[in-house]
């Protein structure tokens, strides 16, 4: 029997490693640069709402123990195949590749903030793109080895930067100014979708609990720490900012964390930033690519998605999937994704599928409560249904603040509900076609389970293929009568 | 004092966990037999597309736990969460009443017995 080694300080740490990247810092520049410590207020209420949606996470672990598809699963026993493929398939998939590409962008500002090359940001960022994918069909894993010592190096350097800030220890000039600019709650509510993307990413921890001594204890707690010390570490950052950055300034730039290390130390602020920040850029987008690959396989495993992801080359690449991803990623960032009202805009686009997604997380929590009451959980949401459903309250509220401005609200709804159509038709075509399940009915946990053994595809394959080579058999009087098997 | 019978029929690899919970809830003895069975399912792997037509007998393990009947929901409860992984096989608990429990060397009865 393997030994369980991972305790809770390590839960801790990959927790924060994962959640926080380096687009991160964009909202956190934008956020400040719109509310000043006003935005503090948003960080706490995203912050808290994310803690609820974790620990319905934890919970779903818990019912569904060991589960490499994750949320997907959970939908497809919670409610059935079609708002799975919608949301969980189809939607935290293009948010991923969304989320990514605003990640490479940042790789292209990182060098142009401080080098000024001339070169447009987006020619950096598809040599990147094209770098990491080769690196991933030829299975080289140098950059995710690499990735826990940048997530590390991002996450000290912003709590140095931010002490350093908050306590006016810098060599730069302070900045005399307003440090609130809220003027009322529902200016920290518009913002409530910034501040989300600072959280996002605490279900990544789950894979890891069969590794985790007394997971049941351990995980969720481990979720809701490291979503605390993320709060805390960015409050102190958002602190630091005010003392040393305008707050004009920060909103506009594409890359607020190498302005404020310039403001704060000088040109040597600015090279320790955009150090940091290039090689978490490359690792974080690395594991996207690979991630997401993965995730397509695992989706073609249980039947959601076409099985050609489950191709592999000859280094163990699914490299369908790495070549798909890599392809979105590119085209997105060949738009010229570079300004931070761009790249802004795109992360509130790709948020609202993850928020989405979160909420149906939510419900699912609460739909097993009905239909698996007495289902042993080792760990089970207090105070009953309540958590569940202020998760859900509270995501559908950030949607609905996703931002302040009419316009641009109406515009990623709109986006985003064209693409939430082209998932749906996709769906009722896959569910009829492909999958011929009933598109709402959910498919019962022992059977979502099994779904996991690599044997289940192949089985069901074998089985399918001789019931439909025997009706062929059973048929012959009707072929010699000239009707087609 | 009355006392139950708690026997399990689980999968061969889940008993290092199970002892470790159970000593922590004070229970003072276990046997463990190695048997061979199947359950509703026929013995058909999960992954299977169609339920075997004949019963298929798997290795499994039979767990035998005798406790006072103040602890047998306690006793119940850890064994359904630490038996717990969502997957064909997770096992079966019986539980039965018990009239008496006799320690043969020294002749003591009941609870006695037990500790």
């Amino acid at each position: 029997m393997e030994e369980k080694k991972l305790g809770l300080p390590s839960v801790i740490s990959t927790g924060v490693g994962l959640i926080v990247a380096t687009s991160c810092l964009m909202s956190l520049g934008q956020g400040t640069g719109i509310l000043g410590t006003g935005f503090i207020i948003s960080m706490i209420l995203a912050c808290f709402i994310n803690i609820c949606t974790a620990l319905c996470m934890a919970e779903l672990n818990a019912v569904m123990p060991n589960l490499t598809g994750g949320l997907a699963q959970y939908t497809l026993a919670g409610i059935g195949p079609f708002v799975t493929i919608v949301t969980m398939v189809g939607g935290y998939i293009v948010c991923q590749s969304i989320a990514g590409s605003v990640e490479c962008a940042m790789f292209g500002n990182a060098i142009n903030t401080v080098f000024d090359t001339g070169i447009p940001s987006s020619v950096f960022c598809i040599f990147l793109l094209v770098v990491l994918i080769t690196a991933n069909l030829l299975g080289v894993d140098m950059f995710a080895k690499i990735q826990n010592v940048v997530a590390y190096g991002l996450i000290i350097s912003l709590v140095i930067m931010g002490i350093l800030g908050a306590f006016g220890l810098g060599t730069g000039q302070k900045v005399e100014q307003a440090t609130n600019l809220a003027g009322s709650f529902s200016d920290c509510f518009a913002l409530l979708g910034l501040a989300f993307f600072l959280f996002i990413g605490c279900e990544f921890v789950i894979p890891i609990s069969v590794n985790v001594k007394n997971e049941r204890k351990n995980v969720p707690l481990g979720m809701v720490l490291s979503l605390l010390i993320i709060l805390g570490m960015q409050i102190v950052v958002v602190i630091g900012m005010g003392h040393y950055t305008r707050f004009e300034d920060l909103a506009q730039s594409p890359s607020p964390h190498i302005l404020y290390g310039n403001a704060l130390l000088g040109y040597i602020g600015s090279l320790w930033m955009i150090l940091v920040s290039i090689f978490a850029v490359i690792s974080t987008v690395n594991s996207a690519i690979s991630f997401l690959s993965y995730m397509c396989a695992g989706m073609a495993k249980i039947n959601l998605m076409p099985s050609i992801f489950l191709k592999k080359n000859k280094r163990g690449a699914y490299y369908v999937g790495v070549l798909m991803i890599g392809a979105v990623m590119i085209l997105i960032n060949a738009t010229g994704l570079s300004t931070s009202d761009s790249l802004s805009f795109m992360i509130l686009v790709a948020i609202v599928f993850w928020m989405v997604s979160y909420v149906i997380a939510d419900i699912n929590v609460l739909i097993f409560r009905h239909r698996l009451p007495k289902a042993p959980r080792t760990f089970k949401v207090p105070f009953g249904p309540v958590i569940p459903v202020i998760a859900v309250v509270g995501n559908l509220f950030m949607i609905w603040n996703i931002d302040g401005d009419p316009a641009v609200r109406n515009l990623i709804f709109m986006i985003d509900g064209m693409i939430f159509l082209a998932l749906a038709i996709y769906a009722v075509l896959w569910c009829k076609l492909k999958l011929k399940r009933p598109m709402f009915r959910p498919i019962p946990v022992h059977e979502v389970m099994a779904m996991e053994n690599s044997l289940y595809l192949v089985a069901h394959k074998k089985i399918r293929k001789y019931k439909s080579e025997n009706m062929c058999k059973g048929t012959n009087s009707q072929a010699e009568k000239g009707e087609v098997c | 004092m009355g006392f139950s019978k708690v026997e399990v029929v689980t999968s061969m690899n889940k008993l290092d966990n199970l002892k470790t919970a159970l000593s922590k809830l004070g229970v003072s003895g276990i046997t463990v037999v190695q048997a061979i069975g199947c359950g509703v399912q026929k013995g058909t792997f999960e992954y299977e597309a169609e339920q075997n037509a004949e019963m298929e007998l798997l290795p499994k393990q039979l767990i035998i736990i005798v406790v006072e009947d103040e602890i047998v929901e306690k006793v119940i409860e850890t064994i359904k969460k630490e038996l717990y992984t969502g997957h064909i096989g997770d096992g079966k608990i019986f539980v039965t009443p018990l009239s008496n429990v006799i320690r043969v060397r020294t002749g003591e009865e009941g609870t006695e017995a037990l500790k």
